[in-house]
């Protein structure tokens, strides 16, 4: 019988050995330090991350023509608020973003591989990554939504962006119904990584 | 042809997998961290020398090279960082900066001991240009003239173009017709020459949107649009021959 859909019995701890092997090879042999990959996750923590996609939703709810910049000049609407440095930085360099309306619901894939904004939005979920959601959402959005618990009626247009070239893409979900009261910060508290990509909409909380 | 070119639309894949983690094991952490710092390193880009022994490429390109060409059932069995460390892993023993036989000495190792620290050494130099990598990117956009041929609302098709390693062309796209939305302003490199398959040098990216109906006949949901970033040299009139010749 072929082994091909056996996995190692010790996958994950095997896959742990390996990578802390090549790690400890690439600061041995002074390719990187003992700091660098520690230093690209710390990055991921603190700069890049969808705590600043949140902030940008937020203001486009509060801000209607901040909104209307952000979908035409999404780099240069970014660049208006006081974020960390490197909102146009690496796999940020082209991004452009779609808003959400009454009868039309954005999906953001990538059926190449993962594009995804990493300024914004940090690193991508494995959903995104994952090639049935890729293959699946290109042909057949409605269903793969309703299997994220988000069914969307046939009389809402939804549109799909593949990112297949420089662009970057995210989503500007609607402000959820009811958070009238609600200040900035707590509206940032309402914006998921899902939200912005559009396997979800904004609730509130 | 590659599975991997032509993921949009498969069929018969079952459900969705929503897990919303970036990472499911730790271990997974360290190979994002090693191939961040990689792209950060690679010798393509303008930043400031380091003492880093790294002296090659690494792109996207590269890693998403390793991933199509791998076999389609383990694109599908393996995790998205398995894949990673597999296709990492070989890079460094390739290009000779590591051996296999030393990868695999030191992994048995770790294993044995999980806890076995990592060595300590390293200028401070390189984690300062992985930082200046990550907050000043690496834009394919160059300021050189390119005429774009089609403008919003022309109706084009798509090519069919002969990849070979690798392409940015999603294959559920070839030979559609689709309907120019956007023209990006400016030109816009790819990471890599992609050959035959046309992409590399400076040229005009198009956003088309196209009919599920025209993708799928008879075979897709109702009242949606799909919308591709598409490199000009896969983007051709509607009126002419399908197939574009290799160069």
């Amino acid at each position: 019988m072929s082994e091909r859909f056996k996995y190692r019995e010790d996958r994950e701890a095997y896959s742990a050995a390996r990578v802390r092997a090549l790690e400890a090879l690439l600061i041995k042999k002074g390719i990187i330090t003992d700091r660098t990959v520690d230093t690209v996750l710390e990055f991921f923590e603190t700069k890049m991350g969808p705590f600043n996609g949140a902030k940008i939703v937020a203001r486009a709810w509060v801000d209607p023509a901040f909104k209307e910049r952000l979908v035409a000049n999404a780099p240069k609407a970014i660049a208006e608020l006081d974020l960390p440095d490197g909102m146009a930085g690496a796999e940020g360099e082209h991004m452009r973003a779609v808003a959400n309306a009454p009868g039309v619901h954005n999906l953001i894939i990538c059926t190449l591989c993962s594009c995804y904004p990493w300024p914004v939005l940090g690193l991508p979920p494995y959903w995104y990554k994952d090639p049935t959601f890729r293959s699946r959402a290109a042909r057949e959005p409605r269903a793969v939504l309703a299997e994220f618990g988000l069914p969307i009626s046939e009389d809402v247009e939804v549109k799909v962006w593949d990112s297949s070239a420089q662009i970057r893409w995210f989503v500007v979900p609607e402000r959820p119904a009811g958070t009238e009261g609600l200040s900035e910060t707590e509206l940032e508290a309402l914006v998921t990584p899902e939200a912005m990509m559009g396997v979800a909409v904004a609730k509130a909380a | 042809m590659k599975l991997q070119h032509y993921l949009g639309g498969l069929e018969g894949l079952g459900p969705v997998n929503t897990e919303t983690r970036v990472f499911v094991e730790p271990w997974e952490t360290r190979i994002f961290g090693i191939h961040t710092a990689m792209m950060a390193l690679s010798t393509h880009l303008p930043l400031p020398q380091t003492p880093s022994a790294f002296h090659t490429i690494w792109t996207w390109a590269d890693l998403r090279k390793g991933a199509e060409s791998l076999n389609p059932f383990d694109y599908f069995k393996y995790r998205y960082y398995e894949k990673w460390l597999g296709g990492i892993s070989s890079y460094f023993i390739q290009h000779g900066y590591i051996t296999e036989e030393e990868l695999d000495a030191l992994t048995e190792e770790y294993y044995a001991d999980p806890s076995k620290s990592l060595p300590s050494s390293g200028d401070a130099a390189i984690d300062d240009r992985v930082v200046q990598y990550l907050v000043e990117g690496d834009s394919p956009a160059r300021d050189v003239p390119v005429a774009a041929k089609f403008s919003v609302g022309d109706v084009v098709r798509i090519a069919n173009v002969p990849s070979v390693e690798h392409t940015r062309l999603p294959g559920f796209l070839r030979n559609r017709t689709g309907v120019v939305e956007t023209v990006y302003p400016g030109a816009y490199t790819y990471l890599c020459d992609t050959g035959p398959d046309g992409i590399g040098e400076a040229m005009t990216v198009y956003c088309v949107r196209f009919d599920p109906n025209e993708l799928w006949p008879g075979n897709a949901e109702p009242n949606f649009s799909l919308y591709a970033d598409l490199y000009a040299r896969y983007v051709a009139p509607a009126d002419v021959s399908l197939s574009v010749k290799a160069a």
